[in-house]
């Protein structure tokens, strides 16, 4: 009982964490219609952002977060006018490559930078902490992380459908050539929705680099979470990508207690029988 | 039974310098293990061979078919496996275990392509994608197929034509050869015959093709369950080359991504293009990353690779056959 409660709470931390992760594949697959597969190696420079602030300068982990968050914004904006701008009108195929391409690039970078090895960050306020909550106790980076990403998501959603520029990104998402006619400056809010999804996923990526492994590698497992949370969500729909984002957390942990090398493999298949049965997930249009 | 032969053999409808690059491309690969005496040298040719195979199955489903498929590794990991387990548990001959293992793919593609293609475009992708992912982490899993250690192939005393095994290299590039040149002969068969048109037809447009009477799904589940067949040719080849198979090696995300690559980078949906695609990626990474390796610079051969993939996906997405076919007509026209 209390394990299964700790593993419920734990899933749902580690949802949230997700759930921020799958925010900008979905919000610049709802806004252009394109299927990022670099979304994980974001996440990765993120991660190794926290780690060099660590462990070279000897700064607390913690404050790579808006640094992070910063880089990643940029790198979005980049990729998108020196790639994505450039493959949008392309078939299909070219636009997959594309982003593929992107993501072979900055994972063999990393892999270049920083050798293949495995790393994790070993100091700061928050690592190897324990909260203890009467009986439950927690990993105290966990705790916080998901608190973060909780509040920078909801920061998100603020800006997309509280503000007037959230107004002009989702008018952009829902007919670029009217928004165009209107006056939007549709390429803007491209580069826009890459910004908002590369900063928020190296958040996030900086949030993790506190309790997991650091390869250059990693980068392709949160690719194929976020794609299973937001097809679950429904593709271009952010309150799904929030909802699905804890589902997938908990399917993940609670599967993982039961059989652990498998973990992920649950995760793939709910991917598939999603895309299958509902293509539209829970709140896709 | 004569048509069927002219259209397996024949080249006549291709454009004359195209034989003739064919002609030439054959009389090198026939004599290049007189020629070049390296066994690295060797090596690159073999495994050039291999990944021209590899592109040459993909490039049904991928380039004639259009449908983006990022998942051929768990075919090539059936073919590896089939050969691999039928030797080492009961000694199967080579030549008994290859039929085996396409079947046995073709029977899994045709078993995933039902559901699977009720999506279209980067759903499919991705879900080739996870089904190729699940394949690679249930044979980590199980025990009956050796988990994360892999199979290790008896060798034998003696070199034979059963087992196909043999003491040099020289063996092993005519027998790639050989399949590498069946495979070209059965997608020269394929490009004229009535499937290969329908895929052609559902690749430009799908409501199009289903208006001029073609059952766009059958055509796709047909495609995608042939291509499978086809990519468990080569695994079973890597099997009796390398002797050691494991899930890591046989089956991963890179080896599918490698293989859509080298079609895209040659250009997809045309005869030549998996053959140039290898014929230039495959010695990049060969000697790139023994000269980097060596001097610990892991990775610059894969950025290179990521770079070529972008400008290809920016600028020509039809690959270097869609730049050699457009310098052609200019110089025609």
């Amino acid at each position: 009982m209390e394990l299964t409660v700790q593993l419920i709470i734990y899933g749902t931390l580690m949802g949230l964490v997700f759930a921020l992760i799958a925010l900008g594949l979905s919000l610049i697959f709802g806004v252009m219609n394109i299927v990022n597969f670099a979304h994980g190696e974001f996440l990765m420079v993120g991660m190794y952002i926290a780690y060099l602030l660590s462990t070279f300068l000897h700064f607390d982990p913690i404050i790579s977060l808006p640094l992070a968050a910063l880089a990643g914004y940029l790198l979005g904006i980049m990729s998108y006018h020196f790639l994505i701008h450039h493959i949008l009108r392309g078939p299909m195929v070219a636009q997959l490559f594309g982003t593929f391409g992107l993501m072979l690039f900055l994972r063999y970078l990393a892999m270049y930078i920083f050798t293949p090895d495995v790393r994790s960050i070993r100091t700061g306020i928050l690592v190897g902490k324990v909260l203890t909550l009467g009986w439950v106790s927690l990993d105290l980076s966990k705790v916080i992380s998901a608190g973060v990403c909780l509040i920078s998501f909801g920061l998100v959603y603020w800006m997309i459908y509280r503000t007037k520029l959230g107004r002009a990104l989702r008018a952009t998402s829902l007919d670029s050539e009217a928004a165009q006619y209107m006056g939007i400056d549709t390429k803007k809010m491209n580069a826009l929705a890459w910004g908002i999804g590369g900063a928020t996923v190296a958040l996030a990526g900086s949030l993790l680099a506190h309790f997991y492994y650091i390869t250059p590698t990693v980068g392709m497992l949160f690719t194929l979470i976020a794609f299973a949370i937001v097809a679950l969500g429904g593709f271009g729909s952010i309150t799904g990508a929030f909802l699905a984002g804890i589902i997938i957390g908990l399917i993940m942990v609670l599967s993982g207690h039961l059989v652990s090398e498998l973990k992920f493999t649950f995760i793939y298949i709910v991917y598939f029988l999603v895309v299958i049965f509902r293509p539209r997930g829970f709140f896709g249009w | 039974m004569r048509q069927l032969l002219i259209d397996i053999f024949s080249f006549e409808d291709r454009p004359r310098y195209e034989r003739i690059g064919f002609l030439i491309f054959i009389i090198i690969v026939i004599i290049f293990p007189w020629i070049v005496k390296s066994a690295y040298g060797r090596a690159v040719m073999i495994k050039f061979l291999l990944f021209a195979l590899f592109g040459l199955g993909w490039n049904l489903i991928g380039g004639y078919g259009g449908q983006v498929d990022l998942g051929q590794a768990k075919n090539v990991g059936f073919g590896a496996y089939a050969t691999g387990l039928m030797m080492l548990w009961w000694g199967v001959p080579f030549w008994i275990t290859v039929p085996v293992g396409m079947i046995i793919a073709a029977a899994e593609s045709f078993g995933v392509a039902y559901p699977m293609f009720r999506l279209k475009g980067h759903y499919f992708a991705i879900a080739t994608l996870c089904v190729a992912l699940v394949w690679k982490e249930l044979f980590v899993f199980w025990d009956w197929t050796g988990g994360a250690r892999g199979v290790e192939i008896p060798i034998r005393s003696t070199p034979d034509f059963i087992y196909m095994q043999f003491g040099s290299p020289i063996h092993y590039h005519y027998f790639i050869f050989f399949l590498f040149i069946t495979q070209l002969l059965f997608m020269n068969w394929f490009r004229k015959s009535k499937l290969g048109y329908e895929c052609q037809a559902v690749r430009d447009n799908e409501d199009v093709a289903a208006s001029l009477g073609i059952n766009v799904y059958r055509t796709k589940v047909i495609a995608y369950t042939i291509t499978g067949g086809l990519g468990a040719v080569g695994g079973s080849f890597m099997t009796v080359y390398y002797l050691y198979i494991d899930p890591d090696f046989v089956m991963p995300l890179d080896l599918s991504i490698l293989i859509a690559m080298t079609v895209m980078v040659g250009g997809a949906g045309s005869m030549w293009g998996p053959i140039i695609g290898s014929a230039l990626l495959i010695p990049l990474d060969m000697y790139l990353g023994a000269w980097l390796g060596a001097k610990k610079r892991l990775g610059i051969d894969f950025m290179i690779y990521a770079v070529i993939m972008m400008v290809i996906a920016a600028r020509e997405p039809k690959g270097i056959w869609g730049i050699i076919e457009r310098v052609r007509k200019k110089r025609v026209g």
